[in-house]
């Protein structure tokens, strides 16, 4: 305890980010999801095919690379590009916040496009055709048909990808973001208590996890509350 | 912007040296940590609270926090204490290899003892009880009637786990060690062609993800080929 005196208000701020990473791309992975799951369920067969591949690609590679692609890949684009407007600049990239924010959206919308997939069909076909069969539009339809009655089925799933999705945020620092494991480092090399240090960060980490693994509890509650027998 | 093929047909061969160390880690890591699994999975179900409640934090903990931070809790934590450093087991761990090994292992225990658990509580009642009627004993019962049934129910979860454990084989490139990862980002490092070599590497994985997805798929049909018709 008397080791970590000093960087208390370092890992605060870490984990602030974290959670400001977490934020972001919780709203990606839902946009992504309901995207590639709408896709792999239109008729258009371009569509299912695109949603397909994205599935596969990004289930299939490391998180890790993903996210080196997105960084170096965009720094090296955006250099080039930029060099064609500014012959001197140096290094252009997109801050790791963001490469990574979206990184992580996209890897974890992948899967997250399955478990809405299956949600989607889980809906009674009965209602959405209810719902034609009042003149209600489809976009209409999508939003105050489909989705309500969707993300309950959805959500035991999702929670499992948010919670993913959580440990995932860690990779970031590897790419230069100053969020908990980047304290560590640090606080490493100045006290020389690696093990203490890191293990602050585990903590934080289960912490979180916890919290979130109860909020999904308790939304389920919520959602299926209409099931649960009168007495 | 343009992609150098020549660049790629280049590293291929490179990359592929990486190939070794990521399988080493896959196939160790999987077979320790299922061993590791089924016995945190037998102190999990014995019903005494002793055993299943360590192995329940065990689980919490591995299951809770990022594989990332218990490689370096390991690869940078563990020689800060004078006891790891004096015991026999500091020929392995000050090895990334042996640190990345464990990490994994340890990891992939606390899974594989859930999977399974998923399986076992899979299963009918009535198995156990037909074989109780039969007058087997309680280790018999477990040997021949429960587990063949939890296996078969714990395939899927398992491919998804083995195959997440590959991807995270590559988290190992992070303490020094030369896997495909770690091939790809120092071949980047020298010749800053981010797009070529990484997305090389990537379908070299997305190749092997496939492989093991299809290999698991013939071995849960031939381990369900009962119950097709």
């Amino acid at each position: 305890m008397a080791d970590l005196s000093g960087w208390w208000d370092d890992y605060f701020w870490g984990a602030v980010t974290v959670l400001r990473v977490f934020g972001v791309s919780v709203i990606l992975t839902v946009v992504f999801g309901l995207i590639g799951a709408s896709a792999k369920l239109s008729k258009n067969r371009i569509a299912r095919k695109i949603a397909g591949a994205y599935t596969v690609a990004f289930r299939g590679t490391p998180e890790l690379l993903v996210l080196l692609i997105f960084y170096y890949g965009s720094a090296v684009f955006l250099t080039s590009v930029s060099k064609i407007f500014f012959p001197e600049t140096q290094f252009v990239d997109i801050p790791p916040f963001w490469s990574g924010s979206i990184a992580i959206g996209m890897i974890v919308g992948s899967y997250a496009t399955e478990t809405f997939r299956g949600a989607f069909l889980g809906v009674d076909p009965g209602h959405v055709e209810a719902a034609r069969a009042l003149g209600i539009s489809n976009v209409q339809t999508f939003f105050y048909v489909r989705i309500p009655q969707m993300w309950r089925l959805a959500l035991p799933g999702f929670g499992n990808h948010m919670l993913s999705l959580m440990k995932d945020t860690a990779l970031i620092s590897l790419i230069g973001l100053e969020e908990i494991l980047f304290v560590a480092d640090m606080a490493t090399a100045v006290t020389l208590k690696p093990f203490t240090m890191y293990m602050v960060v585990a903590l934080i980490y289960l912490s979180i996890t916890t919290i979130i693994t109860l909020t999904v509890l308790i939304l389920e509650k919520y959602a299926n509350r209409h099931l649960e027998s009168a007495r | 912007m343009n992609l150098e093929i020549s660049l790629i047909l280049e590293s291929i061969p490179k990359m592929l040296t990486g190939i070794g160390v990521t399988l080493q880690l896959l196939v160790l890591a999987s077979l320790l940590g299922l061993g590791l699994g089924v016995i945190l999975l037998l102190m999990r179900i014995s019903g005494r609270r002793y055993l299943s409640f360590p192995a329940f934090i065990y689980a919490y903990f591995f299951r809770g926090t990022p594989i990332l931070v218990q490689i370096f809790v390991i690869y940078h934590g563990l020689p800060q204490f004078d006891i790891v450093r004096e015991s026999v087991f500091w020929i392995l761990l000050r090895e990334p290899f042996g640190c990345a090994t464990l990490a994994l292992t340890l990891n992939s225990a606390a899974y594989v003892s859930e999977i399974l658990r998923g399986g076992y509580l899979g299963v009918e009642r009535g198995f156990h009880e037909a074989g109780m009627a039969l007058g087997l004993k309680k280790h018999h019962r477990f040997l021949y009637v429960t587990m063949p049934i939890a296996i078969r129910l714990a395939i899927p979860a398992y491919s998804n786990e083995f195959i997440s454990m590959l991807k995270a084989t590559s988290l190992a490139s992070t303490i020094t060690l030369l896997d495909m990862t770690g091939v790809a980002r120092t071949i980047v490092a020298q010749t800053f062609a981010p797009y070529e070599i990484f997305i090389s590497t990537a379908v070299i994985y997305l190749v092997m993800t496939t492989i093991f997805q299809r290999g698991f798929g013939i071995f849960e049909k031939l381990m369900s080929r009962h119950v097709k018709q």
